[in-house]
């Protein structure tokens, strides 16, 4: 959970991207590292616990601070898991105190059944973690939409977003930097309501 | 799910005069207590010479993982992660089920002795969380003052 430090006026965050094996997590995390516009000393170095062919073995990390936000340092540390199936113990421990996620999905037709397998290990792993999809703040990025065998957005949206309440989705080629800022802002304002919404209710 | 109670000042303030301590007598360079989801709650010592922030979530994860290992061969008694260095050493100890106490100390110094005094730092730790905990588990912090009624964006991308 989000470590609120009030001698330092410090929020911490953590929010992981999830989803299947060579599904664009990792492009995403490269993309906020290398075109994120910070003040100096507010991003940190991006590290990648990888494979020689550069497929996540752990995990990637990228620990960086927001703008805009009056009274509170809030730093975001943004986590990615390793998308293949041998690799649960992993996403378990990545996934331990997480307090956002992004779904990444990859718009491939051939993809579809992973993408749902991954998304229901996402809910296998958090139901061991002792937490629940519902309690936490997640938004869906339908990644490579260049390619060119790609599902429609409406059918996507069938499969994973299919919910009395839908939640906020996204078109991206995250290899152009194209919807991985409007996602990781989406994902961030919702989890920053969702802290004041508590403190309030905590409050009053 | 459990959580790390909710710190005040009082808190940091007697969590950084045990680390301090232990600083002391243990001659160490740094000491981190971290949450075990990866963050840093608190450091003392030379930590602006490292990145704190990534030793942190990497320190957390190595101790989760080695945790794991340790159960896949039936070791239940297990309470802490040792990587010895030729400049410095990083000792990473279990605090409680939320925390976890670094320690990064030269390599001439004896494990054993930083070991030792850990041992006493750590529940002086678990102690001071347990006041917390103690205080009000449900006590949140108004948080009102974030400026979401800004409607610019959080992360903006470079102009290129």
């Amino acid at each position: 959970m989000a470590i609120i430090n009030q001698a330092t006026k410090e929020l911490q965050v953590k929010v992981v991207y999830y989803g299947p094996a060579l599904g664009g997590k990792t492009t995403n995390l490269v993309q906020v590292h290398d075109h994120v516009q910070t003040a100096a000393g507010h991003k940190g170095k991006l590290v990648s616990l990888a494979t020689s062919s550069d497929r996540t073995l752990f995990f990637d990390f990228l620990p960086i601070e927001a703008m805009a936000i009056k009274g509170f340092k809030t730093k975001f540390q943004l986590y990615t898991v390793p998308g293949q199936v041998i690799y649960n113990t992993t996403r378990q421990l990545v996934l331990r105190g997480v307090d956002g996620i992004v779904f990444v999905a990859d718009s491939q037709y051939d993809k579809m059944e992973e993408n749902v397998k991954s998304f229901q290990n996402l809910e296998d792993n958090l139901k061991s973690l002792n937490l629940n999809l519902k309690d936490i703040p997640y938004v869906l990025q339908y990644n490579k939409r260049d390619m060119p065998n790609v599902a429609p957005v409406e059918f996507m949206e069938y499969l994973l977003n299919n919910r009395d309440e839908q939640l906020p989705s996204f078109t991206a080629c995250a290899h152009k930097t194209e919807g991985v800022f409007e996602t990781l802002n989406m994902i961030t304002r919702l989890l920053l309501q969702k802290f004041i919404a508590q403190s309030q209710r905590r409050v009053a | 799910m459990a959580s790390l109670p909710q710190l005040i000042e009082e808190d940091i303030g007697e969590l950084n005069s045990v680390l301090q301590e232990l600083l002391i007598k243990s001659d160490a360079g740094a000491t981190l207590i971290i949450d075990k989801g990866g963050f840093i709650i608190t450091q003392c010592g030379r930590g602006l010479e490292f990145d704190c922030m990534t030793l942190s979530a990497l320190s957390a994860a190595s101790y989760a993982a080695t945790e794991g290992i340790a159960q896949v061969v039936g070791e239940h008694n297990f309470s802490s992660v040792y990587q010895q260095g030729d400049t410095f050493s990083i000792l990473v100890n279990n605090v409680d089920q939320f925390c976890l106490l670094a320690v990064i100390f030269k390599a001439t110094l004896s494990v054993g002795a930083v070991k030792y005094y850990a041992a006493d730092t750590i529940k002086k730790i678990a102690a001071q969380l347990q006041v917390a905990q103690n205080r009000d588990p449900n006590q949140g912090l108004d948080l009102s003052m974030l400026n979401m009624a800004d409607p610019s964006s959080m992360f903006k991308k470079k102009s290129a």
